[in-house]
């Protein structure tokens, strides 16, 4: 292979360049780790630079006093530290060389990537130490001083969605002193739980009041001081800038002065348009004029203008005069950084399975509906009815997965996770009430984890009765409900005669959950659920920065859930606002007079950082990864990463070369954090390297362009292997690149052989060091 | 029985997938046994046929499901397709159970009422109903459908229809298709 051109255009401006700074390399012996087998005394010799320093243990504190007083008192302007991994000392370094910038300085990995490798083979380590301190030193002569970027959000939050997971991560934020916007589209708070009646909770048999455990929420939620609740309200745009949020908010009028009404109801009485009351799911009906329920917040009545004929009877005798017909929506700007999304769930639409009959027998009902009908503030005041005659009915039969666990048009193919709980608590308070009650509950799996299980086992011994079988439809003789199914455990068709059929729908997001997903461009599941940025370890975080999640938003779940993940997302924002954050500066800037706004790069970021306000181009420094995919997208060259990124590489190459001798092998590798770390493991397990096997760390893989590889192939790279984790949003990306790299290896007469790609995972270090391996026995066997 | 664990109790489920038979995507090995298949078959309602039971000895490897006399109760009304969760379909399925029974040889009772069929496509380039099911048929649908039966030419010719059956080159083109296709060799074989 070729030795370092010395008329290549790029190593006379590296060599040119910067050759008048004063660098200074501190070697740490790390207590035998490194100095037991790579010769310290050789490397010293071997380098060219201000001053070369030998010590026990830089990271200590004594180690700090030497770094401090070379640079004050010899003027150094770059720091080479040979030690450990920097994935182990960097910050510790960063800081130790102040005043100096912290960006001035680079790591040399003599422990993992050199002595604990190669500890079979002093020479060959001591060899391999000199290279990778010369590489840094070309490096650190390419860095230029860059600012950490400190990233404070305003001291307030917007929640959208004033359910039990809204209410609960408003409250917790108003605790934590922090400011709050509350957004709901109804005219009152309170969402599902409100109206659920009686409530599960893990542990305890028994069924709670619905209300009465909200209703303390409720009251400290809408006296907090810290809290602006906004009902009727609605998001319509949503912008960022520079981590910021701006909501435009619009604000539907009540048509009733919240402030003068007293809630004395006479205007209802006069109204004379009755429509559904959708709180009571349509069982009854409601005035046009109309408190939605008798906890709800406001505590004031309002006016349903779409049914409203504007007879004008309310606003005479309203003895308040708060009632006014003409009134005009508001629009309303908020600012905020960050926001919480807890929009909640809708039920699945049980017509969407014609085959169970809800539409054509009236006693063919969902859960919810049976909620509202046991509820006493419901539409027969808590008594069980009928809907078709208003009889009591004696026979019971419940159908759990109506629209879940099905793959069917309009099913969803995930369980709905708290349908097993709803049915068996409804079993269980119609079987208190009315104990002569026949109740069959027709399940495929009953799915109670955790505590629930006492619940379902309580429910057995309370004569609720279970078939194992999913019915295929419900059909009416004589009179009565006839549910099909086939008692799966008897392998028997049974055909079960029900005065009343209770559907257990399905959990699906709400359309205002869909609708803000889009408005703040949030990434969704395939269920159109807000999808977390990973799904294990990031629960509460989405893929837009700043923005959060909680609540059957993101999934179905229980109230219990609901809440933990509505404090736990209001966690999130407060670190954020009392903490901040400290962000890499190498992200990308955009020259404004170079940029026309063609957008493409808009496009093109996987991280959603770069969006246009004011008819600027503007990059979220906390969203940007300085991936410098945008770069190549902006055909005006109007993007710069800041840094000094790509020159850094470009320094780091030559100096890997510069000294490599006669038939010697230099493999480069780049990885970035992950693939570093798990090289790391390689050295910490003392598995063997090849001695060809040399790793750059990168911020990003994607930022290594073509241009280096062929410049290091060029000038005496044997290879060049490129390795990145698989769940980085760029690995696509990188991975689609490799073939046009090979191509442009190709056209300069060298054989695309040489480069390689692959995946890394960090526990995987072994399978790594054996590819280093595969791929360094590749390379010796080449021509070309 | 023994459930050996070392078997690999899905060969069977995938040679059914592979089939080129069945739908692509099929729920086979996503069954859950819920049943709804069962409680919608017609099948099933008047006979011992069971569509979730068929299911279940496939994903356990029993072949012996191949053998039972059941999987010859199903009319392939495809209820059971179209309402099954997990986008099974049970009569896919029991059609390619009954595509292996033929093949192994030891059903051709079940499938002889079937040669008509076959033997009515290459005499006239149509399906017919086989005349074995005839007296039932007279039975269930009454003495109109019989008399309607017998004189169809001549009603055919009061309506001012053309008969019923294709005209002759039509039929040796269809009659070709077949021989080339080997549908007759099959046909022979099954009578054998």
């Amino acid at each position: 292979m070729s030795e370092i051109k010395e008329n290549d255009p790029i190593t006379i401006k590296l060599e040119k360049e910067k050759n008048d700074l004063k660098i200074g390399v501190f070697i740490c012996r790390c207590g035998g780790n490194i100095s037991d087998i790579v010769d310290i005394d050789k490397v010293k010799s071997s380098i060219d630079a201000e001053i070369v320093e030998e010590f026990e243990n830089l990271c200590s504190l004594n180690g700090r006093k030497i770094i401090r007083e070379n640079i004050i008192n010899k003027n150094l302007d770059r720091i080479v530290i040979a030690a450990c991994s920097p994935i182990s000392h960097e910050k510790t370094f960063r800081e130790y060389v102040q005043p100096l910038n912290p960006y001035l300085m680079d790591i040399a990995n003599l422990r993992e990537h050199c002595s604990w490798v190669h500890d079979d083979n002093p020479e060959k380590a001591t060899e391999k130490a000199i290279t990778l301190i010369k590489a840094s030193i070309e490096k650190v002569k390419q860095s230029n001083p860059v600012d950490p970027i400190s990233y404070q959000t305003p001291n307030s939050a917007v929640v959208i969605g004033g359910g039990i997971a809204g209410m609960n991560s408003a409250l917790s934020l108003a605790k934590q002193g922090i400011n709050v916007d509350l957004i709901e589209e109804a005219p009152t708070v309170g969402g599902n739980m409100a109206k659920i009646g009686k409530v599960f909770s893990p542990i305890k048999i028994a069924e709670e009041c619905g209300l009465c455990l909200l209703n303390p929420i409720l009251n400290e939620f809408v006296w907090h001081k810290n809290i602006n609740i906004h009902t009727n309200s609605k998001v319509l745009n949503c912008e960022k800038r520079g981590g910021n949020f701006t909501l435009l908010v619009e604000k539907n009028p009540r048509y009733v002065d919240s402030d003068k009404c007293i809630s004395c109801g006479k205007c209802s009485e006069v109204c004379e348009v009755e429509v559904n009351d959708s709180w009571n799911d349509g069982l009854s009906k409601r005035k046009a004029i109309y408190r939605p329920f008798s906890q709800s917040y406001p505590d004031s009545y309002i006016i349903d203008i779409e049914n409203c004929e504007k007879c004008g009877k309310c606003v005479k005798i309203c003895p308040m005069h708060a009632i006014r017909l003409k009134a005009e929506k508001e629009m309303i700007p908020l600012n905020s950084g960050s926001v919480i999304i807890a929009t909640g769930h809708k039920l699945f639409n049980p017509d969407l399975r014609p085959e169970y009959g809800y539409s054509r027998y009236e006693d063919v009902i969902t859960q919810s509906e049976l909620g509202r009908i046991m509820g006493v503030n419901g539409p027969t005041k808590g008594k069980l009815k009928k809907l078709s005659n208003g009889k009591v009915p004696k026979r019971i039969v419940m159908i759990q997965c109506v629209g879940s666990r099905d793959e069917k048009p309009g099913g969803h193919k995930y369980c709905s996770k708290v349908c097993c709980m709803v049915a068996l608590k409804n079993a269980n308070i119609i079987k208190h009430k009315y104990p002569d009650t026949n109740i069959i509950i027709c399940y495929t799996d009953i799915r109670t984890p955790g505590m629930y299980e006492k619940y379902y086992k309580h429910t057995q011994q309370a004569g609720i009765r279970l078939i194992r079988g999913r019915p295929g439809e419900v059909v009416k003789k004589n009179d009565t409900l006839i549910v099909r199914t086939e008692d799966t455990l008897k392998k028997e068709f049974v055909e079960i005669e029900a005065d009343m059929v209770v559907l257990s729908t399905a959990l699906e997001p709400s359309e205002g959950t869909k609708e803000i997903a889009k408005i703040m461009d949030i990434g969704v599941t395939e269920d159109f659920f807000i999808k977390e940025s990973h799904p294990k370890t990031k629960p509460v975080t989405t893929d837009v920065k700043g923005a959060y999640v909680c609540g059957t938003a993101q999934d179905p779940k229980d109230i219990t859930e609901s809440i933990m993940q509505a404090t736990s997302a209001a966690a999130k924002v407060s670190e954020m606002i009392h903490q901040g954050v400290e962000i890499e500066p190498f992200i990308a800037e955009i020259d404004q007079k170079r940029c026309n706004i063609c957008e493409k790069c808009i496009h093109t970021c996987k991280y959603k950082a770069l969006s246009i306000k004011d008819d600027e181009m503007h990059i979220d420094p906390v969203s940007c990864s300085g991936c410098g995919k945008c770069l190549t997208a902006c055909s005006e060259n109007a993007i710069n990463i800041q840094g000094n990124i790509e020159e850094k590489i470009f320094g780091t190459i030559y100096g890997l070369l510069k000294d490599k001798k006669e038939g010697e092998r230099r493999i480069i590798v780049f990885l970035d954090r992950i693939g570093y770390t798990t090289t790391d493991n390689i050295g910490v397990n003392r598995v063997k390297l090849p001695e060809s096997i040399y790793v750059v760390k990168v911020h990003s893989v994607n930022r290594v362009m073509p241009k280096h590889i062929i410049y290091a192939l060029q000038n005496g790279a044997d290879g060049v292997f490129i390795g990145e984790y698989p769940g980085d949003l760029m690995y696509q990306e990188v991975e689609k690149k490799m073939n046009l790299i090979q191509e442009k290896i190709a056209e300069n007469n060298m054989n695309p052989e040489r480069l390689e790609f692959s995946n890394v995972y960090i526990p995987y270090f072994r399978g790594l060091a054996e590819k280093f391996e595969r791929f360094d026995d590749k390379i010796k066997n080449l021509e070309g | 029985m023994n459930l050996k664990l070392n078997e690999n109790t899905h060969d069977l489920a995938n040679s059914i997938l592979k089939n080129l038979k069945s739908s692509e995507d099929m729920g086979l090995l996503r069954c859950v046994q819920c049943g709804m298949c069962t409680s919608t078959c017609p099948g099933a309602r008047h006979s011992s046929y069971n569509p979730r039971e068929m299911i279940k000895k496939i994903l356990q490897g029993d072949e012996t499901v191949i053998e039972d006399e059941n999987i010859w109760n199903c009319f392939y009304c495809y209820t059971c397709h179209s309402i099954c969760p997990v986008g099974n379909s049970a009569c896919e399925v029991n059609q390619i159970l009954r595509q292996i029974a033929i093949k192994n040889g030891k059903v051709n009772d079940k499938v002889k009422p079937f040669i008509e069929f076959g033997d009515s496509f290459l005499r006239l380039a149509i399906g017919g109903i086989p005349s074995i099911f005839f007296p039932e048929m007279r039975e269930d649908i009454g003495e109109d459908w019989w008399d309607f039966k017998n004189n169809l030419d001549e009603i055919r010719k009061d309506l001012d229809l053309d008969s019923y059956i294709p005209d002759d080159e039509s039929i040796n083109e269809v009659r070709t298709l077949l021989i080339n296709s080997g549908f007759e060799k099959r046909i022979k074989k099954i009578e054998e």
